[in-house]
């Protein structure tokens, strides 16, 4: 027995050096020398957002190899960038998650000088209230969240909310699996501010919810148009990118901005305070803002491009992809999402509640 | 597994000869995985089960039952029972298809059995994930069953058959039926034939010697079988996401979700605490069956 607790003390010991060794080494590492940036970049990005051949000629033409991670929202993208300690370069926040890491002051301002294509990017997308003037972030893309119908199957006109929600839709409904936004649709249907998310505005639009949520078919926000193309549902509130590749594919499937509060979202680049590579990152991101680069990406994912100078190389098909460039008047008077902060696990506790209950 | 693991320690520090240093030296390795990857993870989770969270989501420490309280609540009760149920049927139908086949694998000749068992391990070859988006292609209103089907003229309509209860069962035993069959068929393989002619001589029919000896001599597998499939399935979220469509939600798609979009790692923490527990009392009580089966 005596030899058994010194050993067992010192292998406790040695496991807990080794943990603590992983953690704080990585912080000195950000402040390296500008000219001794090693030839690396870390890219944090959407899944099915950043094509893997632009990345493939950034390093041509660089010689800096990127290590791509991806996540499939923005709360994921958020605890690991808080526990990674500088393992990220360069993230692709939504607009409301730049908001709440400005205010953290967990983001890196950009060095302007560095950015010579930012020029590219659409006045209105450089005015944007989460972070005015572009100081921590460059708009990649943006979009819509809409109604995507498939016209074979559904009849009677659409236009809002409330007209896709209806009995006669029932186990016909694909929705972005999502408690925000499924919140903001109900907000919007009941003529709220899809940004006051306070405990009696949630009470006001609980019944409504209890009415939708047993009619849905299919919670997906990583593939929504997988289930509309395969035909296990007819009619979904998707991405607007998602729509624009079933349109591109089939006529048959339109795409319809509810006239009861469709929202607008907007993707940056950002690079985090921690980043070990800051300088690879800049120069990243002015790859990614040069035109003939964005509008690959645009070919890509058919999401709304914010570069100006990209979308003057697309074709007129892909400019009349109605989910891809809705008419300019439908996107003005559109809002984006504000940080909800510790609201958002109510948000969700209220929709998985309805969700577990509605079936 | 674990279990035979983790009794050397204690039967060599009893052991009148004295454990060496060299057998310490020998479970050194697997001392320091279980300390890094098994003890650490789980103290890290039960601290953080107690904790807070701050508005990014951050762990804040401190202590309260605030977390286990919610655990409380009937809408989590409700996803727990349902995840329990789809997990008990999937062990169910897996000991039920699973159990045939390996017998037939273990009583076949030595050449054939290496090919069965081949055929049972060939779908590992691939990613799960690629084999459960190949499901969504076969089951999906215009996939290959309902093509066939309604070009058949079997059926006037085509059947709904994805994004049902029905499919997320059909995926978890897809997935976890070679983890029934390898136990069941070890102990089939090591059945004594004598034992089953005995029977037959003592008069016992092939029902009753299949139930009264064959069945209690491969209950080791039947059990380890049962504990490798129910307890994964229970908390599996990536099959039941994709092919339940995420409106019959589990409690594994939703410990996911508290770590990933509700910002709620603690709740999340305390969720996996209690699926933790449960996996405890599962062991406990399979484990005793097995004990008592010995003596047969």
């Amino acid at each position: 027995m005596k030899t058994i607790r010194p050993l067992i003390l010192t292998l406790l010991a040695l496991a807990l050096a080794a943990c603590g060794k992983s953690g704080p080494a990585n912080s000195p590492t950000a402040e390296t020398p500008a000219s001794a940036e090693p030839k690396k970049l870390s890219l944090f990005c959407w899944s099915e957002y950043v094509p893997q051949t632009i990345i493939d000629d950034f390093t041509k033409e660089t010689g800096i190899k990127v290590s791509v991670e991806n996540y499939s929202s923005n709360e994921e993208m958020l605890s690991k960038l808080l526990a990674g300690g500088g393992k990220y370069d360069l993230i692709q926040p939504s607009e409301y998650t730049i908001e709440a890491l400005i205010k953290d002051g967990q983001l890196l301002p950009l060095n302007s000088a560095a950015l010579t294509n930012l020029n590219n990017i659409a006045p209105e997308f450089r005015a944007m209230s989460f972070d005015l003037g572009n100081k921590y972030s460059v708009p990649y893309m943006a979009g819509f969240v809409g109604i995507c119908v498939n016209t074979a199957k559904i009849k009677t006109p659409v236009q809002s909310f409330a007209d896709v929600f209806v009995p006669a839709n029932k186990g016909r409904i694909v929705v972005l699996d999502d408690a925000r936004e499924i919140v903001s649709w109900a907000l919007g249907s009941l003529k709220l501010e899809i940004n006051d998310v306070t405990t009696e505005n949630l009470a006001r639009i609980t019944p409504l919810l209890k009415k939708w949520l047993p009619l849905v078919k299919v919670y997906d926000s990583d593939s929504p148009k997988t289930s509309l193309k395969n035909g296990d549902v007819d009619i979904g509130v998707i991405w607007s990118g998602e729509a624009a590749l079933l349109y591109a594919q089939d006529k048959k499937f339109a795409f319809i901005l509810p006239e009861d509060g469709a929202h607008l979202f907007v993707d940056n680049l950002a690079i985090p305070k921690t980043a070990s590579h800051p300088q690879n990152a800049h120069l990243f991101i002015n790859y990614l803002l040069r035109a003939d680069v964005s509008k690959r990406i645009s070919d890509a994912f058919p999401y709304y491009n914010p570069n100006l100078a990209a979308r003057q190389l697309l074709s007129p098909e892909q400019l009349a992809n109605p989910a891809s460039y809705p008419p300019a008047q439908q996107i003005s008077h559109m809002q984006t999402f504000r940080d909800l902060g510790q609201f958002s696990a109510t948000v969700d506790e209220l929709v998985t509640q309805i969700k577990a209950k509605g079936k | 597994m674990a279990e035979t693991a983790r009794q050397p320690p204690t039967v060599l520090g009893l052991d009148p000869r004295r454990a060496s240093w060299k057998a310490w030296l020998l479970l050194g390795p697997l001392l320091v995985w279980l300390a890094l990857f098994v003890l650490l993870p789980t103290i890290l989770l039960i601290v953080t089960s107690f904790s807070n969270r701050d508005e990014l989501g951050r762990v804040v420490y401190s202590f309260n039952w605030d977390n286990y309280r919610r655990c409380f609540d009937p809408t989590w009760l409700s996803i727990f029972w349902d995840s329990i149920l789809y997990a008990l049927l999937a062990t169910a139908i897996c000991v039920l298809v699973g159990y045939p086949a390996a017998y037939t694998i273990g009583r076949a000749s030595p050449a054939n059995r290496r090919i069965l068992l081949t055929l049972v391990m060939v779908p590992f070859w691939t990613s799960f994930l690629i084999r459960t988006y190949a499901w969504i292609s076969v089951l999906s209103q215009e996939g290959l069953v309902n093509s066939l089907l309604l070009s058949s003229h079997i059926l006037p309509t085509p059947l709904s058959m994805m994004y049902t209860p029905f499919a997320i069962v059909l995926g978890l035993v897809y997935n976890y039926l070679p983890f029934m069959i390898l136990p069941i068929y070890t102990s089939v393989e090591k059945l004594d034939n004598s034992l089953v002619e005995a029977a037959y001589d003592l008069g016992a029919g092939p029902l009753r010697a299949f139930s009264r000896v064959i069945i209690p001599l491969t209950r080791p597998g039947i059990t380890a079988g049962a504990l490798l499939v129910f307890v994964p399935a229970i908390a599996m979220y990536a099959i039941t996401t994709l092919m339940g469509g995420g409106s019959n939600p589990t409690i594994g798609e939703v410990i996911q979700n508290q770590f990933t979009r509700a910002r709620n790692q603690p709740f999340g923490a305390a969720l996996g605490v209690l699926l933790m527990l449960l996996f405890l009392v599962c062991f406990f009580v399979l484990g005793r069956k097995k004990h008592s089966a010995h003596p047969v």
